[in-house]
């Protein structure tokens, strides 16, 4: 493929006094083959334009995990992204990973992100639930999640990191998955609990943004999902997110469509639905409350039949990744 | 080729949002589409049931895909988290027929006809933009939007993820913006695009749901958009409705109409605002719309 020249867009950082981070624009043409790398691009740049742009990178195979930052909106890994790709219009933005502190230009602490993985314990504890015997597919749960390189592409642009700093994140569930899911964790029903609390498994707002950027085909949001239906099987379903999830069966197998008027109460309780009166009222003001009295589907004894049937013989539906052997 | 599907509006299209569901059947009245209803068709459950109840999520969704498929109709919705459940199920039916084999059975000793995936899960918006004939889909249009820059915000559950959703994931969604230049309005780029409206966590994470709002309706103002439009009706729940809630949340006014697509494509092709719910939204677009001589 022929070289071209594009245009590198790139953010660059400094830390000033106080602590306070000035950011200006500074754009670079640099003449690549579209199947180059942006990291190759990037060092074109820093080893004969300007010495002063500081970026990551170490293992240029997508392993370390260390060149992850935004490239054209999207936080990618600037080793596995093509020039080509990442272009629009012939221009490839550039800036640091985002719901992070940044150091300098496209280099960011990646401190808070490891205190986040800290939180769960990122390693085996003995304990009750021990499995003494571990069968030959015990790990095909593991296998998925042990993919992370721990690159925090998915906390960069994960939608509810970007509004809750509180929030745990993509990548330490997916690593509590990791153990909750292995036979030889002793504390899983302890973890489980923790994970059960706020700003835990139980924010995720569903985007599957983080399934969407992983590099290395995590799914963390897969693997929230598989964490909460653990949670709820154990029993800690007090949250109003737990509520809220629980409330969809009873309505399917009972008429049909989800009760949303009883949704509310269901979710909240009386006093939170009362403090949500703010909020009704101004839904009313365009006649946007729910019938009481939702749709009843045809045939709705076939779905709780099914129901009760599934409740008598569970099936398991999980989805796993076998572990990839060399022939 | 007339183009018929089996029409799933989704509980919001039915219920709070049924504004998005006449829009629909208006737009696909004109088109020639036929939308035939659904009578035996629940709730899919959405990722919620995936999470309390995995297998009966499975056996809820061969259920109504297979009643879509007993028509030999592919299935058609309107709201993204009914595209996503239903694909998502779709696509585990399609690679793992084992999994396949044990929901049928189970749904057979219920009475519940086997699901064969000989159908497709659509949006109705992939229908009319690349489906319809694009020439008599702009034949249609009989009030250009002239310029109207309108913000697409498409939603995660129709373009995440890649897996399931393949050329119209990610960054290679274009569809929204297709329809906002073939209306003769501008797309209009910006931040949240492809970002989350928040409406999973409405009532468990509150404040968190509307600051997303807020940023997302901010981010389409601040790059100077007159409307913005989705394609499923969650996300005009959250970016729509709930905007007025987001503001007192984060101390600002933002005041950008938001419709679902259905709607500015029925206000373009002439039909009129009554029937197309136009009074039902918050934040009244009307004022916009007759700037360009839309309505």
């Amino acid at each position: 493929m022929a070289e071209q020249t594009y245009t590198f867009r790139i953010q660059r950082n400094q830390v000033v006094g106080g602590g306070r981070l000035e950011s200006r624009w500074q754009e670079y043409q640099v003449k690549v083959e579209p199947n180059a790398t942006v990291l190759s691009a990037l060092e074109e740049i820093k080893g004969h334009q300007d010495g002063s742009l500081t970026f990551r990178q170490s293992c240029r195979s997508a392993i370390c995990g260390s060149c992850a930052m935004r490239i054209s909106g999207r936080t990618r890994l600037a080793c596995k992204t093509h020039v080509g790709i990442a272009a629009r219009d012939g221009v490839v933005t550039l800036a640091p990973q985002a719901n992070q502190p940044v150091l300098k230009d496209l280099a960011i602490d990646i401190g808070p992100f490891f205190k986040r993985i800290q939180t769960i314990r990122p390693f085996l504890e003995d304990g009750p639930e021990t499995a003494t015997q571990v069968g030959k597919t015990a790990y095909d749960h593991v296998n998925q999640v042990s993919q992370c390189i721990m690159c925090g592409c998915c906390y960069s642009d994960c939608t509810m990191a970007e509004v809750s700093p509180e929030y745990i994140g993509p990548a330490a569930l997916a690593k509590a998955f990791r153990f909750v899911s292995d036979p030889r964790e002793g504390k899983k029903s302890d973890r489980l609990r923790q994970l059960s609390e706020p700003h835990m498994m139980w924010a995720c707002s569903r985007c599957t943004m983080c399934v969407h950027v992983c590099p290395k085909d995590v799914k963390p949001m897969e693997a929230i999902v598989k964490l909460r239906t653990r949670g709820i099987a154990k029993g800690y379903v007090e949250g109003p997110a737990q509520k809220h999830a629980l409330a969809f069966h009873e309505d399917i197998k009972k008429s049909g469509d989800l009760n949303e008027f009883t949704l509310m109460i269901r979710t909240l309780g009386l006093v939170g639905t009362l403090q949500e009166t703010g909020s009704a009222l101004h839904l009313l003001k365009k006649g946007k409350i729910p019938s009481p009295f939702p749709h009843q589907a045809r045939g709705i004894d076939q779905v709780s039949k099914v129901y009760n049937l599934l409740e008598q013989n569970p099936l398991d539906v999980e989805t796993k990744a076998p572990e990839i052997v060399p022939e | 080729m007339s183009l018929e599907f089996a029409f799933y509006p989704g509980c919001a299209g039915k219920q709070v949002q049924k504004e998005a569901e006449w829009s629909a059947r208006a737009v696909c009245a004109e088109l020639g589409i036929k939308l035939h209803d659904m009578p035996g068709a629940t709730c899919c459950g959405a990722v919620s049931l995936r999470e309390t109840k995995p297998a009966f999520s499975l056996a809820v969704a061969a259920r109504i895909l297979s009643e879509a498929e007993a028509d030999g109709r592919d299935l058609a919705t309107i709201c993204n988290t009914c595209l996503q459940t239903l694909s998502h199920a779709h696509y585990r039916f399609r690679t793992e027929p084992e999994i396949l084999e044990k929901i049928n059975a189970v749904n057979a000793q219920a009475g519940i006809r086997p699901y064969g995936v000989t159908n497709k899960v659509r949006h109705l918006l992939w229908v009319v933009t690349d489906m319809v004939d694009q020439g008599v889909l702009k034949s249609k249009i009989k009030k250009p939007l002239n310029g109207l820059r309108v913000a697409p915000f498409y939603g995660c559950h129709s373009i995440r993820p890649t897996e399931i959703f393949a050329d119209k994931a990610g960054e290679k969604a274009d569809h929204l913006d297709r329809l906002i230049t073939l209306l003769g309005g501008k797309p209009v780029a910006y931040d949240g695009r492809d970002r989350c409206c928040g409406f999973h966590v409405m009532l468990s994470d509150p404040t968190e749901m509307r600051q997303m709002v807020a940023k997302n309706c901010l981010s389409a103002k601040g790059a100077g958009a007159d409307v913005m439009i989705t394609p499923c009706t969650l996300c005009d729940m959250a970016m729509g409705a709930y905007q007025g809630i987001a503001e007192k949340t984060v101390g600002q006014s933002i005041g950008l109409p938001e419709m679902n697509f259905a709607q500015l494509l029925g206000a373009a092709m002439g039909i009129h605002e009554s029937k197309l719910g136009i009074d039902r939204l918050h934040i009244d677009p009307k004022p916009a719309l007759a700037a360009r001589g839309v309505l």
